[in-house]
């Protein structure tokens, strides 16, 4: 069967997460979506694990969960977290974000009663915990075999294993010995697994993507997601497709491009300032308006540490689906404003209600289809994200990449400044 | 003890005001110091900017090179200690070869000695850009400075342009404008020398620091530009210094 997964979003409990992000109203967007299995988030928040332990019922024989009584809701839930580890290596802080799963719900008592001695459980649905990576995994191990730890978002610039700012230059630094039993990673919105083929060190590992979402829209959850093919849908053939990754069971993931992802360019929000690798060389990464160092983007550090040329794709590695949310979608062709209006939720739920959910219509409704229920302009748009014939203007420093399908005219929609600074290097008629 | 330079200027404040137009593109700077005098040529970090600094030996009332050699010095650091000097206190520089520190006697009412670190010299030699300037234009730095002031109410970048008979600022934000004009032999605008009409936009951050800080040194400064080209901004010295910014424009996408 097909399953389509994923795997670490947030509760209410962590910040800046929507107040309305609870069990029910995940398990109703998840669906929308196409979802059929979602990630609890948060376990380790007390609030939330009691939420979790009310709401969710078990089924014993899978380790899955689904809201008690929503007969018509068929969402499955894993058990999932996330965890900040702040720790001091070679006298530099690191702070690195990590996503734990685990099968059951006295595999998280005994987790959380492991954990709680390193931070305080309470203040955040993604706790910051004071321990290394390499005893976190141990810890965590020591529970239980059955879980499964690996890295988050593994590029952003802050809390990335390999990002910019207090990140490693490889996983095996990160979690030494620990190593064997670090079978995933996480590519995080603003790369791709391209960008990752180019680090002939990460071969081994499944790459995973999931939307890190703080609020059940469906312009955030399942914005990226995994696509499994199971003999039968449980928490122990998800944990084996990910471990035995020649098995080739994690079919495609869903990818939204990375330019979308709010890290993609280097560059300062506050300045208005977004760069390309190569341009942000130029400036020898320090900002032309404030003079500043730059929030480096995932392009650029990915550049750096890279061993691989572009376009390489590596043995056994699944393939990949590039789409965009179709609220986004829509909202680029009505040219309004948020993806949260009016407008666009009609044009969304009548797409909804004639194709049961969001992946179908982006990726499976044929064109004729289409055009029964939706205007030529949003059905066309549909179908050149479909075809990857769209374009973004990328994110940086904390601001999301702009979809732009108006590529027929080449009017591509620019920089949020009308100017961009040149500097002396360019121009080189020099005495 | 050994010292490859020895340097006296008579007034503090000479020395305070230049090294204070520096920091604002450097941090750490190299000087090229030799028999005719000190020079300093580099680029801010994000290499925006550009200065271009000669000071010949006349400017100070002793000057002594045993050879010619490089120093790298923390302006920032230099600072501080030349804003405890008074205005008129002469100051001496030296540096001892065998340390490689510099040291720094103020001398007025008393005597105050510091001694800091030189850095490592950067060996690179920077070339300024060479450009077929289409304007000419002297002002006197206080006006420039104004009209700097005035354009930063409304945005943070701003267009030069001029024609024959003047020279305009224009800025524009996201809801307020403004139009500065200084025409030819106004009390600001001394001189216009226009090949061919010209505009070209900058980064007001830059301008507005540069300016300020260079006209402490100077009350003249020659403006040199062309369209969407960098702009060289000569602040007059006084015998036959020199002190030259050129700053990159911004070029305008709609």
């Amino acid at each position: 069967m097909r399953v389509f997964a994923d795997l670490h979003i947030h509760s209410r409990y962590s910040r800046a997460t929507s107040p309305r992000m609870n069990l029910k109203e995940i398990a109703y967007y998840a669906q929308l979506k196409g979802l059929n299995l979602v990630g609890s988030g948060d376990f380790t928040h007390p609030k939330w694990f009691n939420q979790i332990k009310e709401i969710l019922i078990a089924d014993p024989n899978t380790n899955l969960y689904k809201v008690n009584g929503a007969i018509e809701n068929s969402v499955q839930f894993m058990l999932t977290t996330e965890v900040c580890t702040l720790f001091n290596f070679k006298n530099s802080i690191k702070k690195i974000h990590h996503v734990i799963f685990a099968p059951n719900l006295e595999v998280i008592t005994q987790i959380n009663s492991a954990l709680e001695k390193y931070g305080n459980l309470n203040s955040d649905g993604r706790p910051i915990l004071k321990i290394s990576c390499v005893d976190l995994v141990e810890k965590i191990m020591d529970v239980s075999k059955d879980n499964l730890i690996f890295p988050a978002h593994i590029w952003t610039p802050w809390f990335g294993i390999l990002g910019a700012f207090s990140g490693f230059n490889n996983i095996e630094d990160c979690y030494q010995d620990m190593i064997k039993y670090i079978y995933a990673i996480e590519s995080g919105l603003s790369s791709d697994p391209p960008m990752n083929w180019r680090l002939s060190n990460l071969d081994k590992f499944t790459l995973l993507s999931n939307s890190d979402c703080h609020s059940f829209w469906p312009w955030r959850i399942g914005r990226e997601a995994n696509v499994f093919d199971l003999e039968k849908l449980s928490y122990r053939e998800i944990i084996g497709a990910i471990k035995d990754k020649p098995a080739q069971k994690l079919k495609f993931t869903i990818e939204t491009d990375p330019g979308y992802g709010k890290y993609h360019w280097t560059g300062h929000r506050n300045c208005k300032i977004s760069l390309s690798p190569k341009q942000a060389k130029r400036f020898n990464n320090i900002c032309p308006v404030c003079r500043k160092k730059l929030t480096k983007g995932v392009e650029q550090r990915v550049d750096e540490l890279a061993d691989q040329p572009i376009n390489r794709k590596p043995k056994n590695a699944p393939s990949f689906l590039r789409l965009l949310p179709l609220s986004n979608i829509i909202t680029e062709v009505l040219n309004v404003g948020s993806p949260s209006t009016q407008a666009v939720w009609k044009i969304y739920s009548e797409l909804i209600r004639n194709f049961h959910n969001e992946y179908f219509v982006l990726i499976e409704a044929p064109r004729d289809d289409l055009l029964k229920i939706v205007d030529f302009p949003i059905a066309n748009a549909i179908l050149k994200v479909r075809e990857g014939d769209f374009e973004v203007i990328p994110g940086f420093d904390g601001v999301y990449g702009q979809l732009v399908l108006d590529t027929d005219t080449k009017k591509i929609k620019l920089p949020r400044s009308k100017v961009s600074q040149t500097n002396i290097h360019d121009f080189n008629k020099i005495e | 003890m050994n010292q490859i330079f020895k340097l006296k200027i008579s007034e503090a404040k000479l020395l305070r005001d230049m090294a204070n137009a520096i920091s604002i593109l450097i941090d750490e700077a190299t000087f090229k110091i030799d028999e005719e005098g000190l020079k300093l040529r580099a680029m801010d970090p994000s290499r925006v900017a550009m200065i271009d600094f000669e000071w010949p030996k006349t400017i100070f009332e002793e000057y002594e090179c045993v050879s010619p050699s490089k120093i790298c010095i923390n302006i920032s650091e230099l600072l501080k200690l030349l804003r405890r000097a008074g205005k008129s206190e002469a100051v001496n520089l030296s540096l001892d070869e065998k340390t490689g520190q510099l040291q720094i006697v103020v001398t007025g009412k008393y005597k105050r000695s510091f001694t800091m670190p030189t850095l490592e010299a950067v060996e690179e030699e920077v070339p300024t850009p060479k450009i077929d300037f289409n304007v000419k234009a002297k002002t006197t730095t206080q006006g420039l400075s104004q009209a700097i002031d005035d354009a930063q109410l409304v945005s943070d970048h701003v267009r030069i342009e001029a024609d024959s008979d003047k020279l305009l600022f224009i800025a524009s934000g996201d809801l307020m404008g403004a139009k500065i004009t200084l025409q030819k032999g106004s009390e600001t605008l001394l001189d216009l020398e226009t090949k061919e009409a010209s505009k070209a936009t900058f980064s007001l951050s830059y301008l507005s620091e540069i300016i300020k800080a260079a006209s402490a040194t100077s009350e003249i400064a020659t403006l040199e530009f062309s369209t969407d080209m960098p702009i060289r901004i000569d602040f007059q010295q006084a015998k036959q210094g020199k002190l030259i910014f050129f700053l990159a424009p911004r070029i305008e996408t709609d």
